[in-house]
């Protein structure tokens, strides 16, 4: 069954946790500068506090609720569309999308075009720009850990109970249970957006406050060309056996050149 | 023989390039059509890491140790630096169950991450992630400035502290190279903390004797108020029990107050030239030198061009940097004396520095504020408030009075059982000692990692350190001490005068607003 991870955004304390976490198993390196940069600086930067060695963040956005200034923690990181269109971009089937949920990314196989980086609706993949021989960065939700039936590294650490890891379906129904129950907004992020995540987010603060991306479409991105981008290998198969039967009629009778 | 060469069949290069082409676009048509091999898990990028045993249990299997504590990166006194968290949940076990701080408040958090500033998750912290905030740099440039007179204080504790930084047993009592550290590292004048324990003593305990004698209309029993974690404890989780507790100032803030008052009146600096320092066993202390309220000076002299009434407060951690980064060596050097005014303290002083002292110092001093005769020997040897138990009751018998019961408590999860006692009517004490951190200052946030976690062996001997300077003291009760005795012939006329509660007194306001009140005995989550 499909994994995925609930993130109760009211729940979360700004630990910081998840962000070490993520850091020790995937031994991302530390770089001073990011370091040193708080949640409320990493809410102000336009690319929401990712690079490549850092494939989740969490940032804090000053609000006001009922008239009172309140601050929330949003954790940051790939969503892992249901249908991803990096995926349907990849042309060299570097990033896929296993069974359990991770949307994952083998170097390897990439040639560095980033098209996938284009067709992310939540602009979460990043380019290792300083490196020679450069890859896409990006959450891989543990993909190890989850096919060892373990939980990602981030919900494993996390102390209050902000993101869980489990079923999506069963994720979804406690989302909507939690909506119900502690008044939050009528709206589990990831459920349809994009097509569904496995990443889900509910919150008790507006989702446009707090830079979600609101307004991307609930139909699944690569089923806009999927109809005639599918057909493309047949079409090209097509091609190359009638251009070639036409070259063996045409060479029927012919001399060789030599 | 033919040449094999000869023989072969002739490749042209058209039909090469022919053959290449082709291969290429049957390739790439195959590729295209899904047919290569398909990634794994173990091809993603990433994993290659190591995360700490309990994270990798099967699913959502119970862990009991789980992340770290939240830690506000404005917070005055600590900080943390993510690269050396190793997720152990450390800070966690200490925050929640020795200080019950964390996760006594409903999530959401509001706007502020609720924190007392005691300093034991660095203490805790194996792998020295949490540490206190650096305030070295604002010291050595005020050192460096010749038209600033910095004056500093050292706490009872950071002189039996000091010197483990420098490979000395535990518990040694470093007080005359500790002075002589500061003078070499340019401190103009140096004063000692014990001083204005005495003071602390010679305040509350008039507060204490107004109060059950009912000339001061405020409860008893009344709470010590030296302990600045304990104060900001309180007013976030008791803050209906703020009349409870001691208008006096600490004895920090009551040294850097008269420092910019009494001192400089008394010698003629400017005070606001001034630049005052403390070396602490303490964290929240940095915190306290920053509260709003904390600027009688500049009330006093009128005058806002004066700076708090301590301008920086340093760890005894944070000391021994700035002595190992001058290249001082500490071990040789001679034992030298604090300046005199506001320089010597007593034995009552001294013990301030652990668990139970403030009520040992204090009940030598009421005896004689309530008897007017010197207290007992047996007052000399308190030996109910001495130890490392959590919770522990004395009762003092003062002619006149009768039996006086005290309460002494450290770590913050042993307060709230008494506390709770008090709100539901059935305390039995008149005056409680409160301290955030177990055992008291000597192994306070700011103290040296003798021990990770602390341990009781250490506070033992720390504390029997203390005792000593205390049982090898020539003046043991704070009324005694001759520069008391001065600054309120002087200065302040007597305890609790109108001078004195205006420079020595404070107020405290209430945190609850900060967070959502606990509402069920469960975990955070």
């Amino acid at each position: 069954m499909s994994k995925g991870v609930l993130v109760d955004i009211p729940k979360c304390i700004g630990c910081e946790s998840c962000s070490v976490a993520c850091k020790l198993w995937n031994e991302l390196e530390w770089d001073p500068q990011e370091k040193t940069k708080t949640p409320t600086d990493r809410a102000k930067e336009p690319n929401n506090g990712l690079w490549p060695e850092e494939w989740t963040s969490i940032n804090r956005y000053a609000l006001k609720k009922n008239g009172t200034a309140v601050g929330r923690y949003v954790k940051t990181q790939c969503m892992h569309c249901e249908d991803p269109a990096c995926v349907s971009a990849c042309f060299s089937k570097a990033i896929q999308k296993l069974p359990q949920g991770p949307v994952i990314y083998d170097q390897k196989l990439c040639v560095g075009c980033r098209y996938c980086m284009m067709a992310c609706p939540f602009d979460i993949l990043r380019y290792e720009w300083k490196k020679s021989i450069p890859g896409v960065r990006k959450c891989q939700m543990c993909p190890t850990r989850v096919a060892n039936n373990q939980e990602t590294a981030c919900t494993s650490v996390c102390p209050t109970g902000a993101i869980t890891f489990g079923d999506r379906d069963e994720l979804l129904a406690e989302a909507k249970k939690r909506i119900r129950s502690n008044g939050y907004v009528d709206r589990v992020f990831g459920e349809k957006e994009a097509g569904g995540t496995s990443w889900l987010y509910i919150s008790d603060t507006p989702f446009e406050q707090m830079k979600f991306r609101t307004d991307v479409t609930t139909k699944s991105l690569p089923s806009y060309t999927e109809g005639y981008m599918k057909m493309t290998p047949f079409i090209g198969g097509a091609w190359a056996t009638i251009l070639a039967g036409l070259y063996v009629f045409n060479n029927k009778n012919k001399e060789p050149l030599e | 023989m033919a040449s094999k060469a000869g023989q072969a069949k002739k490749l042209s290069r058209r039909s090469f390039l022919k053959f290449v082409g082709g291969a290429s676009l049957v390739g790439v048509s195959l590729n295209l059509a899904g047919c290569g091999e398909p990634i794994t898990a173990e091809k993603a990028v990433g994993g290659s890491g190591w995360m700490p045993a309990q994270y990798n249990a099967p699913g959502n299997w119970p862990t009991n140790v789980r992340g770290r504590v939240p830690i506000d990166p404005e917070n005055p006194a600590i900080i943390r630096d993510d690269e050396k968290c190793i997720l152990c949940g450390q800070c966690i076990e200490v925050c929640e169950k020795i200080q019950s701080v964390y996760g006594n408040y409903e999530l959401p958090i509001k706007n502020e991450i609720v924190c007392v500033n005691c300093g034991q998750c660095t203490q805790w912290c194996p792998s020295g992630a949490i540490t206190e905030r650096d305030d070295t740099d604002k010291v050595f440039k005020a050192l460096a400035d010749p038209n600033i007179t910095v004056v500093v204080q050292t706490a009872p504790s950071t002189r039996i502290g000091l010197g483990e930084e420098f490979g000395m047993p535990v518990g040694t009592n470093v007080q005359g190279k500790q002075v002589a550290a500061l003078r070499k590292l340019g401190f103009d004048v140096v004063f000692d903390t014990n001083f204005t324990a005495d003071l602390t003593i010679m305040e509350e305990g008039t507060e204490l004797v107004k109060r059950v004698t009912g000339e001061l209309k405020k409860p008893t029993p009344q709470l010590t108020s030296c302990c600045p974690g304990w104060v900001k404890f309180v007013e976030y989780f008791y803050p209906d029990l703020i009349p409870n507790l001691s208008s006096a100032k600490s004895p920090q803030q009551m040294e850097g107050t008269l420092m910019k008052t009494y001192y400089a009146e008394k010698k003629n600096v400017d005070p606001k030239k001034i630049f005052s320092v403390a070396i602490m066993p303490c964290t929240a202390k940095k915190f306290e030198c920053q509260r709003p309220e904390m600027v009688s000076a500049s009330k006093e002299l009128k005058d806002s061009k004066v700076t708090p009434d301590v301008d920086v407060v340093l760890t005894t951690r944070e000391l021994a940097r700035m002595i190992k980064r001058a290249g001082i060596n500490f071990a040789a050097l001679p034992d030298d004396q604090y300046d005199q005014l506001m320089g010597s303290g007593t034995g009552a002083g001294a013990i301030f520095g652990t668990t139970g002292g403030v009520m040992e110092a204090a009940a030598r001093s009421a005896y004689y504020l309530i008897t007017g005769q010197q207290p007992p020997s047996a007052l000399w040897d308190l030996t109910p408030v001495r130890g490392m138990q959590g919770v522990k009751e004395a009762a003092v018998n003062i002619p006149g009075v009768g039996s006086v019961k005290v309460a002494v408590i450290s770590g913050l999860t042993n307060a709230r059982l008494v506390m709770d006692q008090i709100r539901s009517g059935n305390a039995p004490w008149v005056f409680i000692e409160v301290m955030a951190c177990p055992g008291g200052c000597e192994y306070g946030g700011g103290q040296p990692r003798a021990s990770s976690p602390p341990s009781d062996d250490v506070r033992n001997r720390r504390a029997a350190s203390l005792y000593k300077i205390d049982a090898n003291a020539k003046l043991r009760n704070s009324h005694d001490n001759p520069q008391i005795k001065q600054v309120y012939a002087d200065f302040l006329t007597a305890p609790m005068s109108k001078k004195a509660e205006e420079l020595l007194h404070t107020n405290y306001i209430s945190r609850a607003e900060e967070f959502v009140t606990k509402k069920s005995k469960s975990k955070l989550n």
